[in-house]
């Protein structure tokens, strides 16, 4: 797997942690990491989005946070499955993905991203 | 409130995400400032809202706010397409926000 790639599936487990640290967090350690979690991420994000197509970048990123953190709610913190809940986060990611994914193609004809 | 925060964060990230753009193509510290102040809004509001709702349902939503806010800049303030399947997308996004609102 291409490097880049890398720094954004990284990028997107590192954004279910300060997620998860902004909710969670209850001390000045956890929040502290929550904020480290943060610049990382998004570090991770702006590098890999120098070399890649953005709009497929920011999709995938996410996409990987917005189901980590449906799951972690449910695997780790006892939140109750929902069918109904679980379906409409469906519909909506897909609604992200598909804007994102029709931005790279605007930039790819020249226009502002 | 908590639904009126997670608007109030998404709009933040809206304005935090111009100042990425800015700050990455412009090297301007004024767009850093924005970055840095709007992203900090952002998430001490999405913070709050998730005190009084669910993790998933709360980070959704914000993403899609920012999403969607950012298309509809790109659309009227710099002058990008207003293409059908856009819009389409748009719409799927702010039924589903609305439906978590409703059942939450």
């Amino acid at each position: 797997m291409n490097r880049n790639w890398l720094y954004v599936f990284i990028g997107g487990l590192i954004e279910i942690v300060w997620v998860s640290g902004l909710k969670h967090a209850s001390n000045v350690w956890e929040w502290a990491l929550t904020a480290l979690a943060i610049i990382l991420s998004f570090g991770l994000i702006i590098a890999a989005s120098k070399r890649l197509p953005v709009g497929t970048v920011y999709a995938v990123f996410t996409g990987i946070g917005t189901a980590g953190t449906v799951l972690a709610e449910m695997l780790l913190f006892g939140e109750a499955f929902s069918l109904a809940k679980v379906l409409l986060i469906g519909l909506l990611l897909c609604g992200v993905i598909g804007l994102k994914l029709v931005t790279d193609q605007q930039s790819a004809k020249g226009g502002e991203a | 409130m908590a639904w009126m925060a997670i608007v109030g964060a998404g709009i933040c990230e809206i304005f935090g995400v111009i100042g990425i753009n800015g700050a990455s193509t412009r090297k301007g510290w004024p767009y850093i400032v924005l970055m840095l102040v709007s992203f900090a809004f952002s998430f001490s509001l999405l913070s709050y809202a998730m005190t009084s709702i669910p993790m998933g349902t709360a980070y959704a939503v914000w993403t899609g706010i920012g999403t969607v806010g950012s298309t509809l800049t790109g659309m009227f303030l710099f002058g990008e397409r207003k293409e059908a399947k856009r819009l389409l997308f748009i719409a799927m996004i702010l039924v589903a926000a609305i439906g978590l609102k409703l059942i939450t």
